[in-house]
Formats: C-alpha cells, structure tokens, sequence
C-alpha cells in the first residue's frame, strides 16, 4: 500500500473567489489560460505526472471553491492532502488578507498529523494586471507574512502569462513529496527532502 | 359491455400503421374468433380478478383498471377485460383507451401464447399473444391472482409450458406431440411449486452478476437439458418472434416494447446470462465502458425493464396553439395540473418559455387574468426599481464606509463575467445583459440580504434573463425561483446537506448494492453531486438541454424533488463502471464531474420518473420534511445568519 500511495501526492488551492486557482492549476497542467474559466463549484482537480530525483509521481491538484459559504465541504476534499497551496491577488487587500483564514481552515479541516511542519507554499497572482500598477499587495509585506508563519515558500505568479507558475509547482511537488515521505516514515527517501530544502530557502523568505 | 366504435382509431399511429400494412388486426381475430356478447350470457364464469389493468401510456399512474374474466361456453374458453367506467384521472384518455384496449371475449382457440412476467419489483403482468401474432398490452395483476389464472386455463384448455422459457405458456401448440407431452408433464410441477415470490429471487443480496442465474433460466435450463437437440429443429419463441416481429401491429407503443424485450430474452437465453443482465449499460451508457475489474452486484430494479413500464418516453413541446387551450378566454390556466403534466412530458417550445416559466415558478398565478398579469407586471416592475435604487443611490464615499456591500459588488462582477459567456446573448465586451445580470443579483442582494449573493447564483439567473430578456421579469422569476432553492446557499449549508442526505437515502431505497459501495467507499457524503444539486445540473448539460431540464423539474411533478431522482438514475446508469473500477471518492468525483456534457437527458429523465413512480410512498419517507425545494421549509428562519462575514 505504501508504494501505491507514494505514488501519488495531493495538493489542495484555497484562496479567495476569482484569485485565480482555476487558472494556475489550468496554466500548470494544460499550459492554457481563458479568461472565462467558471466559477468553481463544489471541487474538481486536475492530474499531472511529475519527475523527482528519477522517480515519477503523479501530483493531484485540487481547485476548490472560493467562497467562504463553501468551506464546509473542505473535509471531504482535503483529506489526505501533502500540500496547501495559498492563493491571493496581489492587487485585492482582502484575498491577501484572508490568507490567514485559509490557512487555519484548512489546518482544522485536513488535521494534518503534524500540523506545525504541514507544507503550505503562498502564491500572489495576477502581477501581469495593468502593468503591476493596481497592485496594493506588496511583495515585502507578503514574504513577511510567509516569514511569520515558518518560512512558506513564496511565489509571484501570473497564470495569464505562466510566470513563474512552473517553478512554483516545482517546490509544491517537492514539498508535497517531502511531506509525503515524512508521513509514512521512510527514511531511505529523506534526501528527495533535502534536495528541496534549498529551493525552498531560496525565496528568501 | 361497452359498445363504443372499436374503429376509431385513427389518432393511434401504432394502430393506423398496422392497418395500412394490411395486416391482421385486433378486430379482425376478434370478430372471427369472438362470440357477442349476449351469446356469452349463459357462458359460466370459471374465473374472475378485479383490479386487473393495463398502462396504454407507459406510465404508473396512467393505468386503466378493470376485471378479467374467464367464462366457458361449451367446450371452448374465452377471456374479457373490461375496464371499469370513469378510473381514470384523465377523462379523454379514459374514453378513447377504455375503448381501445377493452378485450370482449376472445377465445383462446385463437391465442398462440401467454407470456407470464414476474418483476422483482412491482407487480406480476401477462401478455396474451394471438395467433395472429398480435399481442394484447400487458394485463398487470394489481391483487395477485397470476397462478390461478394459468390455473384456471390449464383446467379447460390444453396449454403447454415453452421449452425455451419456462414463463411462456403456448396454447393450441399441436405442432410437437414430444414437446407437448415433455412439457405438459414439467407444467403442474411449476405452476404448484413456484410462487410468485420464489420464481424471480433476483436480490441484491445474491450478489455476483456473473454467475447468476434466476430460476426462470434455471427452469428453462433444465428443460433445456432434457431437450437440447430437439431445440435446434424446433424452437417455438423464436417462431413467435419471428411471426410477431414481421407482422406487428401493437395497439401500443408500450406493448411493442414489452414484447420486443420478452422475445429478446428468450433469444438470448442460448447466450450467456451476463449478456443480458448488463445489456442496457452497454447501449445506454453516455461513455465508454471499461472492462469490468470486479463482479458487480446486479441493479436489483433492472432499471431498463422498470423505466419502460413506468417511465413515459418524451412527447414534442408545448407550443403556441396548444398553450392556449389550456387558457379561458381572460386568460386563465383552466386546469394547472393538465399544464405541469403536459410540460412535465415535453417541456416547452423556446419562443413560449417566456410565457410559460413565470407560472411554472410561480410568479403569475394560475387563475390570473390577462389584464391581473399586466397590471401585476407593471407594479412589479416600479418594486424592483425601488429596490435596485436602494443599492444605486450609495454614493462612492458611502460605499468606502461599506464594506460588505464593496465585496458583495466585487463579488458578482467577477461570477458575471465569467458565466456563460460563450453563449451569443452574453458574449463580448460591455455586454449589457452581462450588466444587466449584475444588477438583478445585487437587486436581489438587497431584496434577500440575510442570504446575499453566492456562487452558483450567476448559473441559475443566466438561462432566466436569457429567456425573459426583461430586466424587471427576470428578476422576479428568480426571486420565485429562489424561494424554493435559496436553501442550496445557506451559509451553513443545510439546504445542500439535508438534500445530499436525502440522495444517500434515495440510492438506499432504490439500489442498495450501489448505497453499500459507498458506504464501504466512504462516499456517503455524496458530495460528488454537489455541483448537480446546487445549480440544478446547470453544468452538465448543453445550455439548451438544461432549459429543458429546468422547466420539466420546476413542474414538480410527480416529485417536487425529481431533481434527486435524476441524480439517482444517472449514478445507476454508471453503476456498473464505479463498482466496477472500484472508484474511490477521488476518482469518483473526477469521474461525476467530467460526466458534464456526456449526459443523455431524456432517457434520464424516464428512468428518473419511473424511479420516481416506483418508489411511491417510500420515496416520499426517504426525503426529510424540509429538504428543498420543499415549500414547507419556507420559513424566514431558513435565512437567518450570523451576522458576520454576510456576503
């Protein structure tokens, strides 16, 4: 069983309404973008078969829906999850604001086994609108907050124009597997940890 | 007896066909073989069941009851069906159908066959096939008595069991003295030793489709056996196919269908079982089927048999003329029901929606005049401008003090841009309906301002202004429709979870193999249908169909929750693949959710009629007072809310 469930790693978006989560999991797997994605309802994810250190794994990625009326429904489809991938616009105060609320709701939502090292990475999207200059969000104040809450791993990204998107699902696989392997205790993969570790470290934060 | 003209026919297609082809009808067997009436006046009745009926419309609650009688005269034996005078709800359908299908003594010197049909569900029928090679519609056993008629006709007149299925009964079959003789000894074994409740022990607790074999083919795999070689020459229900298939005439649509099903069956029972058990998956099916990793308990309901025999096939739309003879001259709906059932059946014609939609939610009353409507639209129309002025008139610095009506705003300006803006009326750049449906959400904002605007709000406005076009009336539709699924957006989410609760009870009821999978599976939340139920299957359709959909579920009838029939029959139809790949709820909801656009919606939405109308009472227990779109839940109290984070 456990070789079954390495296999896969499951990774939840959660952010504010029309963040953009459909988008990045769409920019990332299918390497599109639309500018009328739907509104998510209910859930939906999307697979994509990712190479680490010579092994294949297939990353499960999570869209779920942004209003906060829906976060009941977070328990069916956060179980299981190896990593949280936080969303935001970099121009709207409140998507940013609400991260905090994210992260709590899902820590209670997935009860993670060890929720203090539980791997969250934070994307701040949208940096492509007119030319960064709606952007109220800055990205000093958002690698503080990612500082604060034990060195997140922090991205700005541009689903439109796939900035920095694959990089950032890099260390979200990478995270995702770390975790994974921390889980079911296999110390002979531990290095595909630590292999990530500086990636991670990289951002400065 | 009724004396009616047995000739006028001709608005039956079915009838009229036949008789163009020239081939033997009904009345043209009868009228040789029958004796009148009053010859049969001294003729003792040897057997006699109330409650005998039949269902010309293929639906439950379309059946005509009547008495079935055996009488002999002499040495020879005949049967009637009379239909009891004014049963049925419909009053036209009751003249001209009493009329059609009544059966005035005919002899079975003139009968090839009787076909016996124990379901496992629902109530045991005949089919009684002519020499001729027409065949009767069923005649459904309401109060039993299936045995006692074969009983009862085994006394009087020689009648020999098929050796190809034991549930056909041949009559006058001299063709075979050996097969006669062979069969007449198998028959008093059978008839004494098999109860209706033992002969079809088709239940889900059996299990394994694979090898399974009723005792119908048991039966008839003894016999079988016994007369292997003899099958080959001799093979009595593939000549009545044969006979009945080349030269049908069927009154009814329904009948055809049941004996075409009856004669597929004895011809496939050469071939292995499992083909026929799995058979309306394979043909049925919206995709494509993977190979089976694991046997898969069978569908106790045999849902393709049971839609055929309660489910109606879809009828043409509603359009103009029609529509207006459900009107008196002022303009009102004479008789709603006849409305809601008529749309029910075949929805209604695009340029008439606009007409029909607001009685349908509810909106113009039903017993409205033309003028009342007018006048009420106009007042309606002044009320919402009232109500968008509320939000309107917020100055800018005002609306910096007011943050739950900035987000709200934010909100749906970005649902409106993003929903179904693929299609014509909404498409490109400053849009107004795209304004327009922007505003008529945060009118509503403010009209209901405990429930707020929520995702998903934008999918039911959409197809209500498209067909509308008025602001104002489109608004007001979806304020009425809203009445009934406000609930789906309870912040708490109750409306979503007591209706979701319902569906598990639903598949508990109606296919408890499948209810025990997810169990097992941990999908008993059945949360993979949530996107189905929030926004009324507004996803998984073409725009179109969904309209369809919409209007045929806002009759609310025969069920003002079909909507969670629909979901049942589209999970059974897909019953097969999610046990069969043993799905889990990952894949399960993966698999619902590109479902989208895959969906066949009529044949869906005879099966969820006839599950509907099977499941009767105990459906109606299934589903927790309440549960929306019920009308008894409209409380204010379903709406009130915490006062924080309102959005």
């Amino acid at each position: 069983m456990a070789s079954r469930r390495r296999t896969l790693l499951k990774v939840i978006i959660l952010g504010d309404s029309g963040v953009g989560k459909t988008s990045l999991m769409n920019q990332y797997v299918n390497k599109k973008f639309s500018p009328q994605y739907k509104a998510t309802i209910g859930a939906d994810f999307l697979t994509k078969e990712v190479q680490s250190d010579d092994r294949l794994f297939t990353l499960q990625i999570w869209d779920t829906a942004g209003q906060e009326r829906f976060q009941s429904l977070g328990v069916a489809f956060y179980r299981g999850a190896d990593c949280c991938v936080l969303v935001y616009d970099v121009n709207v105060q409140k998507s940013f604001d609400n991260l905090n609320n994210w992260r709590e709701e899902f820590l209670i939502q997935a009860s993670p086994s060890d929720p203090e090292n539980f791997p969250f990475v934070v994307l701040g999207n949208k940096v492509d609108v007119d030319g960064g200059n709606s952007r109220v969000v800055s990205e000093k104040k958002a690698r503080a907050w990612c500082a604060s809450k034990g060195n997140i791993p922090y991205f700005e990204t541009s689903a439109k124009d796939g900035i920095n998107v694959e990089e950032a699902f890099e260390v979200i696989a990478k995270n995702a597997l770390k975790n994974e392997e921390e889980e079911i205790y296999l110390p002979d993969t531990i290095d595909v940890g630590n292999t990530s570790q500086p990636r991670a470290s990289g951002c400065d934060c | 007896m009724h004396e009616t003209d047995i000739h006028d026919l001709s608005d039956d297609a079915d009838y009229a066909a036949a008789s163009q082809q020239g081939s033997s009808s009904i009345n043209r067997s009868d009228s040789s073989k029958r004796s009148s009436s009053s010859d049969l006046e001294d003729a003792e009745i040897v057997y006699m069941k109330d409650n005998v009926a039949i269902h010309p419309t293929q639906s439950a609650i379309e059946g005509i009851g009547g008495r079935l009688k055996l009488l002999k005269q002499g040495s020879s034996l005949f049967m009637t069906w009379i239909p009891y005078k004014g049963q049925s709800s419909n009053a036209r359908l009751s003249a001209r159908d009493a009329n059609l299908y009544t059966i005035r003594a005919v002899s079975f010197s003139g009968i090839h066959s009787i076909r016996r049909h124990t379901p496992t569900i629902g109530w045991q029928y005949v089919i009684v096939v002519l020499s001729t090679g027409l065949a009767y519609p069923p005649l459904y056993f309401y109060s039993g008595g299936v045995r006692e008629f074969f009983a009862t006709i085994k006394q009087h007149v020689l009648i020999v069991r098929s050796s190809e299925n034991a549930n056909v009964f041949l009559v006058n079959n001299f063709q075979d003295p050996l097969q006669r003789t062979l069969s007449s000894l198998e028959l008093p074994r059978s008839l004494a030793n098999r109860t209706p409740s033992s002969s079809f022990p088709d239940s889900p607790s059996e299990g394994n489709s694979d090898n399974k074999h009723t005792s119908e083919d048991e039966s008839s795999d003894s016999i079988q056996q016994n007369n292997k070689q003899r099958q080959k020459s001799q093979d009595p229900a593939r000549d009545i196919s044969i006979q009945v298939l080349e030269k049908f005439s069927l009154v009814t649509r329904f009948a055809r269908e049941t004996t075409s099903q009856l004669f597929r069956e004895s011809l496939d029972a050469h071939g292995p079982n499992e083909k026929r058990r799995t058979n309306w998956e394979t043909s049925a099916n919206d995709v494509e089927i993977a190979p089976k990793k694991v046997p898969v308990p069978s569908d106790p309901l045999e849902l393709d048999k049971l839609s055929k025999v309660w489910g109606q096939p879809r009828q043409h739309p509603l359009e103009h003329q029609e529509w207006s003879i459900f009107m008196d001259s002022e303009g009102r709906i004479v008789d709603p029901d006849a409305l809601r059932k008529r749309v029910f059946y075949g929805g209604v014609e695009d340029s008439l929606r606009k007409e029909v939609w607001p009685f349908l939610l509810g909106y113009y009353s039903y017993d409205s005049t033309y003028a009342e409507r007018e006048y009420a639209v106009s007042a309606k129309k002044s009320e919402y401008e009232t109500i968008k002025n509320q939000w309107q008139s917020i100055s800018v610095e005002q609306a910096k003090r007011f943050t739950k009506f900035r987000e709200r705003n934010v909100l749906i300006e970005k649902d409106v841009v993003r929903t179904d803006r693929s299609l014509s009326f909404y498409e490109g750049d400053d849009n107004p309906d795209v304004r327009r449906m922007h505003d008529i959400l945060l009118t509503y904002s403010f009209y209901n301002f405990d429930l707020g605007y929520c995702q998903g709000m934008s999918d039911l406005l959409s197809p209500i202004l498209y067909i509308m076009k008025d602001e104002s009336e489109a608004f007001w539709c979806f304020v009425y429709l809203l009445e009934r699924l406000g609930p789906n957006f309870n912040r708490d989410q109750s409306g979503m979870h007591s209706q979701l609760f319902a569906l598990s009870k639903l598949v508990e009821l109606l296919d408890s193999p499948l209810h025990d999978y997810f169990k097992q599976n941990d999908c008993l939340n059945f949360f993979f249908c949530f996107r189905w139920i929030l926004i009324q299957f507004k996803r998984e359709f073409q725009y179109e169909t969904t309209l369809r959909l919409w209007e045929v579920l806002w009759t609310h009838y025969p069920s003002e929750h079909l909507h969670l029939y629909v979901c049942v029959a589209i999970l059974k139809r897909h019953r097969a693949k999610i046990m069969g790949e043993q799905m889990d709820f990952d894949t399960l909801l993966k698999f619902i959710n590109e479902l989208s656009g895959q969906i066949d919606l009529d044949p869906v939405l005879r099966d969820a009629e006839a599950l509907c109308v099977y499941a009767g009472e105990n459906g109606v227990a299934s589903i927790p007072p309440g549960t929306p779109p019920s009308l008894s839940s409209q409380d204010a109290s379903i709406y009130q809310q915490q006062d924080d984070e309102v959005l």
